[in-house]
């Protein structure tokens, strides 16, 4: 139990406020940005368990951090690359290079098609998810902020 | 908060009018040929005034009002601020005239105006009624002058919009906010037509002032190391000076203060990277021990990247040697016999992470997703080649580690 709560909890969250620093987002965001790399990566799990394949579970994980951010973006003004990039780094496919090139030079040559090919889904997945919920008009997130202001 | 021009039915407005000029025929008459604006803030008209030209550039204030229930908010004050700019490029001074009662007299003189002339007996001879203020009955008319002079000019808004697009653009911003950014400026000084056209490492401005000159300006833009702070700044700065809080100058000396923002320091960085490959390589299915040698190769890929920045080293070198120094320290720890045994695959993938160029991939989706195609397949090819050097750089250390073992190694 614990284990697993540091593994898909404390891991991305602190790894997406690594990365925060290295694109130098203000303090003032640092936890903001944890949050969302966490929300991504949760969905992302929640997804993989039930079955779904890479991508799709990427496509999921992807939604959730796109939306945070822009929720986020509404309430806290200011630009939504800040947690857009950070929240995203855990479903970027790194280990999706590693292995194609791994099988590569091992000249398991069907293997490395396979993980490149998963790779390129994964991003196209990525893709997908970003340009669906940045097409949302702007004035649906600014309606739900004001509604919370009054509740 | 905006201000904006009225041109139809400014009758229905009379109410607010007749509170600052108690004649109706006194307000028609000047009502027609003046110009009329409303400052509109969260869909109710807060304020309106009404401005009449004169010969020889000069214009006259002839009535400004503001709300009873939203007295005492500045609203009156910034309406004054904009119209002065906005009369900026078409006359040279304003008039005002006013009662003889103190708080007008030092509202104005807040606003910038000097005592111009006296009109004797103005109100006595013109209006029916006497009009009393405090009890006094008010007799002369007071004009007060304003010289505008060239309180804004095209080149000076255009030189702050292009600045704060270029800092924007070299920090990693998407290309509509940087056009919205820009566009945002221009209008705010009154600087109505303007074109740009922005590409992911040039921005070119072109605008118009109402007498028919045109000024452009074109600015490359190289790519460079991408701070997200700085573009959080700038988009804050544009919100204040849309919303009018800030001048002209004083835009410009916060844009060079934020140019300047440095970096956080280099050690933090350094250490910022290892954490992202630690948790990350753990995240990924790394030990607990993979992910601690994660850490340290983190630490040392980003003492080099840092290094090579300092240099100006080309993005290709710095990639693939990246990716030689991790695959290396990876290999060197499989040896290392205090580790005992460990596996290569997360250690790896936990310090790629660092390299991995998640903002120019992130930011190519949005541009292309803007139909901004240009510049997001020029960023796409940016992200998709640091990720051809990585893959390039791991493989040939993984390839000539296996041939050193003589294919027995991996």
């Amino acid at each position: 139990m614990i284990h697993s709560f540091i593994m898909h909890v404390v891991c991305p969250f602190m790894g997406t406020i690594g990365y925060a620093i290295l694109f130098n987002v203000p303090k003032r965001f640092y936890l903001c940005c944890g949050l969302t790399g966490t929300a991504g990566w949760l969905m992302y799990h929640a997804a993989v368990c039930c079955g779904a394949s890479a991508a799709t579970a990427s496509f999921f994980g992807t939604l959730v951090v796109v939306l945070l951010s822009r929720m986020l973006t509404v309430k806290k003004k200011c630009p939504i690359t800040i947690f857009l990039v950070s929240g995203i780094f855990p479903l970027v496919p790194g280990a999706g290079i590693y292995y194609t090139v791994y099988y590569l030079v091992t000249n398991q040559l069907a293997e490395a098609s396979r993980r490149g090919m998963e790779s390129v889904k994964v991003a196209f997945a990525i893709v997908l998810a970003i340009v669906f919920v940045v097409s949302i008009p702007r004035e649906m997130f600014q309606f739900q902020v004001r509604k919370v202001r009054k509740g | 908060m905006k201000i904006q021009q009225i041109r139809r039915d400014k009758d229905e407005y009379m109410d607010m009018l007749l509170m600052a000029d108690p004649q109706r025929d006194m307000i028609e008459s000047y009502l027609d040929q003046g110009e009329m604006f409303a400052l509109v803030n969260g869909g109710a008209v807060c304020a309106v005034c009404v401005v009449k030209m004169l010969k020889n550039r000069k214009c006259e204030l002839k009535n400004i009002v503001t709300r009873e229930s939203d007295r005492g908010k500045g609203y009156a004050k910034y309406m004054i601020r904009c119209i002065c700019e906005y009369y900026g490029n078409i006359c040279d001074t304003m008039y005002v005239g006013i009662a003889n009662s103190k708080g007008m007299m030092g509202f104005f003189e807040q606003c910038g105006f000097i005592n111009s002339h006296v009109v004797v007996n103005y109100f006595a001879d013109h209006y029916r009624e006497p009009i009393y203020e405090d009890g006094v009955r008010l007799t002369d008319k007071i004009y007060l002058k304003k010289q505008l002079g060239s309180e804004i000019d095209v080149k000076k808004v255009v030189d702050l919009a292009l600045e704060a697009g270029r800092i924007l653009l070299k920090n990693g911003a998407e290309i509509f906010r940087v056009d919205e950014t820009i566009t945002r400026i221009c209008h705010r000084f009154h600087v109505e037509y303007v074109d740009t056209f922005i590409l992911s490492h040039a921005i070119f401005v072109s605008a118009e002032n109402g007498m028919e000159e045109t000024y452009t300006k074109v600015k490359q833009v190289p790519l460079s190391s991408s701070h997200l702070g700085i573009v959080a700044e700038v988009n804050e700065l544009s919100r204040e000076i849309a919303e009018g809080l800030v001048g002209i100058e004083e835009a410009s000396r916060r844009l060079e203060e934020i140019d300047r923002m440095p970096s956080k320091k280099g050690y933090f960085q350094v250490l910022a990277a290892g954490m992202g490959s630690g948790f990350f390589g753990y995240l990924l299915g790394a030990s607990a021990l993979e992910s601690m040698v994660a850490f340290c190769i983190g630490c040392f890929l980003y003492i080099w990247v840092l290094k090579a920045k300092k240099h100006n080293i080309s993005k290709m070198i710095v990639n693939i040697v990246g990716g030689v120094i991790i695959t290396t320290l990876a290999i060197l720890a499989l040896h290392i016999p205090i580790l005992g045994n460990v596996k290569m695959d997360g250690m790896i993938i936990g310090s790629i992470m660092p390299l991995v160029p998640g903002l120019a991939f992130v930011n190519a989706i949005r541009d292309i997703a803007d139909s901004d195609f240009l510049s997001g397949t020029v960023r796409m090819i940016d992200a998709i080649l640091v990720f051809v050097y990585i893959a390039v750089g791991v493989g040939f250390t993984l390839s000539v580690y296996n041939n050193l073992g003589g294919g027995l190694m991996l």
